[in-house]
């Protein structure tokens, strides 16, 4: 407990444990934890298989419930760093929050490592199948090409942005040399407008699945049809301005005439508040109750499901 | 130092429902063949498998886009029993991941159940396969490959966003069977109107309760069941005492004060006509008991805290100068 106290009352950015200052030993930190790291994952790959899902278990409960208590714990908002904590609640509250960005930076290098094996998976798949020749191979050397040169390209436009340009040139075009107009072109004249041409096909999938489902087979689909019409026309302003002029002359213009409500944009606005809204508040409740049970089930090791069979 | 009281109830109610599924899990572990009602879409998962077997193609599965979570874990719980039955079969997969840990995790739980059905000879390494983590990429890359394999059966469970329909509407076009479900409601109709089958709302963490019959997973539903009881319970008592007190005249309002960088969002009572231009104030939502349960009266003193200062650092070297 005298520990906690004496690392939650250094403020964040000269707390050692959380950060070493530069220009002392940072640099042997870096290289013992990396090579913690991989005498930590060699003695992972010699568990014994039924080893496997305690180790995986322990290391999912302690994750979940730093998250638990964090969100249980008082936290302190807008703090000052200079800040002295006072008393234990606010001694443990200034430490998880010292602490949560390292939390975050484990994901981050766990993600890094799988994101490297998800490519080592794309490139083995595409290698194989230009090496044997099979069809549409062309297609994977396209594939692997792309994906060099664009690691290649962003990394150096990176570096140079980001390392060998103190006084922010590289901000206007005017002063880019090849590889920053090398990444322009690939990132945001080619990724990027293949992305949107990918969004736009949305619009012909869109018409093609509503002609499926709007075909009248079933109540269900009648109900949806109608709907969806009465919708579509009430945003049709000059069919709601003729509709809305010939209930005023039924109604003389009264708005207390009960007719009032027949109004599309009336008859929309109750559809879409209460219907549609109600509706998909309860699902989302459901939703949310049942990842609360799967993220319980999951933190707790409960979970024998598939991903444990 | 400023701390932010945003009430007890909302950990109060969460720790409730965290009660009730435990409390279930463990009433249902000596129970078995508990009933879990039909869930259509996950009936027809058979039928799928059995109609790429006859067909002799793959059956493509997707566990959506999002990352490494509940949801994604509950996809793969689905994944994993259906490919029980397509190694059963030795129906060809096809797995597609645009997160690089999902894709990992894809890979083990893929080989467990082959090695699980003593069919690991059929296990294909490449069956599992990681796309790409740019959203209309992964679409690209997926929508390729139903249609240069000629998908017989597509699964698409997990997060989409817009890309749902891009898949949907691909396998369509190759005579897929598709049986989709997504957390995310704005997606689901776009697969109702493009899918055969999907799994609506929570029907989605229903399927693998469903498909294993697992004591701890039916347990956990019929958790969640009580959960929703408390929960419509709750929206009839706001129903009724929200009907009851905003038809009440009223001379003080509420005000919550916008949180801005240098001043936290605090609340104040301050006085009105209650009778304004001959009309009724009446009360607004803000000002109901149920709105102050869940959104406790913060003012200024409570969320102004003063304590001392750390001695500013003494500076360690001196670089430059000035001119």
């Amino acid at each position: 407990m005298k520990f906690l106290t004496q690392l939650a009352q250094l403020p964040p950015e000269y707390n050692p444990f959380w950060a070493k200052e530069p220009g002392n030993d940072a640099l042997l930190w870096i290289f013992l934890t990396i090579g913690v790291g991989i005498v930590g994952m060699l003695l992972l790959t010699r568990v014994p298989t039924r080893a496997r899902r305690p180790i995986v278990w322990t290391f999912t409960f302690l994750s979940g419930a730093f998250y638990v208590i964090y969100y249980l714990w008082p936290m302190p908002i807008d703090r000052d760093a200079r800040e002295i904590p006072q008393g234990f609640v606010e001694q443990g509250g200034f430490f998880m929050k010292d602490a949560l960005p390292r939390v975050a930076d484990i994901a981050n290098v766990l993600t890094f490592l799988l994101l490297c094996l998800g490519i080592f998976s794309l490139t083995k798949i595409h290698s194989a199948r230009v090496v044997k020749k099979q069809k549409d191979w062309f297609f994977s050397v396209v594939l692997l090409v792309a994906m060099v040169v664009m690691v290649i390209v962003g990394y150096w436009d990176y570096i140079l942005k980001e390392f060998n340009d103190p006084n922010a040139l590289l901000t206007k075009a005017e002063n880019w040399g090849t590889v920053n107009y090398a990444y322009d072109l690939l990132f945001d004249g080619l990724i990027q407008q293949m992305d949107a041409a990918m969004f736009s096909m949305i619009a012909f999938f869109i018409l093609s699945a509503a002609f499926r489902a709007f075909r009248i087979r079933s109540v269900e689909a009648t109900v949806m049809m109608a709907s969806a019409i009465l919708l579509m026309i009430s945003l049709m302003g000059a069919v709601d301005y003729q509709w809305s002029e010939l209930i005023k002359g039924w109604t003389g213009d009264d708005p207390a005439h009960m007719l009032n409500n027949l109004n599309l944009s009336q008859i929309s606005g109750w559809v879409k508040n209460y219907l549609q809204i109600p509706s998909i508040r309860a699902l989302e409740f459901g939703v949310g109750l049942g990842a609360l049970a799967m993220g319980l089930r999951i933190w707790l090791g409960l979970e024998r499901g598939g991903v444990s069979v | 130092m400023q701390y932010l009281d945003t009430g007890k109830y909302h950990v109060l109610f969460t720790l409730l429902l965290v009660f009730f599924i435990l409390f279930n899990i463990r009433r249902a572990k000596g129970k078995k063949d508990m009933f879990v009602r039909r869930i259509p879409g996950l009936n027809a998962i058979d039928d799928a498998i059995g109609r790429a077997t006859e067909m002799g193609r793959p059956v493509l599965m997707v566990p959506g886009i999002g990352e490494l979570n509940a949801i994604s874990v509950q996809a793969l719980n689905i994944f994993a029993q259906v490919t029980k039955t397509a190694a059963q079969f030795g129906t060809p997969i096809r797995l597609c991941c645009a997160n690089a840990a999902v894709f990992a995790v894809a890979q083990e739980t893929i080989r467990d159940v082959y090695q699980a059905q003593g069919q690991i000879e059929r296990y294909d390494v490449d069956s599992v396969r990681f796309i790409s983590e740019r959203q209309f990429a992964f679409a690209a890359g997926v929508s390729g490959m139903i249609h240069r394999e000629q998908c017989a059966a597509t699964f698409f469970l997990g997060e989409f966003f817009a890309e749902s329909l891009i898949f949907a509407e691909t396998a369509n076009a190759v005579g897929a069977i598709q049986i989709a479900g997504s957390t995310q409601t704005v997606q689901t109709p776009f697969f109702i109107a493009a899918c055969d089958y999907v799994l609506i709302g929570d029907e989605f963490y229903a399927a693998s309760a469903f498909l294993t019959r697992e004591p701890v997973l039916v347990g956990s539903l019929i958790g969640q069941d009580w959960a929703k009881f408390v929960v419509v319970f709750m929206i009839f008592c706001g129903f009724i005492t929200n009907s009851m007190e905003r038809h009440q005249v009223t001379d003080m309002k509420r005000v919550d004060n916008d949180a801005t960088a240098d001043v936290e969002a605090f609340s104040e009572m301050v006085p009105v006509e209650p009778w304004a231009n001959g009309k009724p104030v009446l009360k607004r939502r803000a000002d109901t008991w149920l709105f102050r349960q869940f959104n406790p009266f913060i003012t200024k003193e409570q969320v102004t805290v003063d304590r001392p200062l750390e001695p500013e650092p003494e500076p360690t070297t001196a670089t430059g100068g000035g001119s």
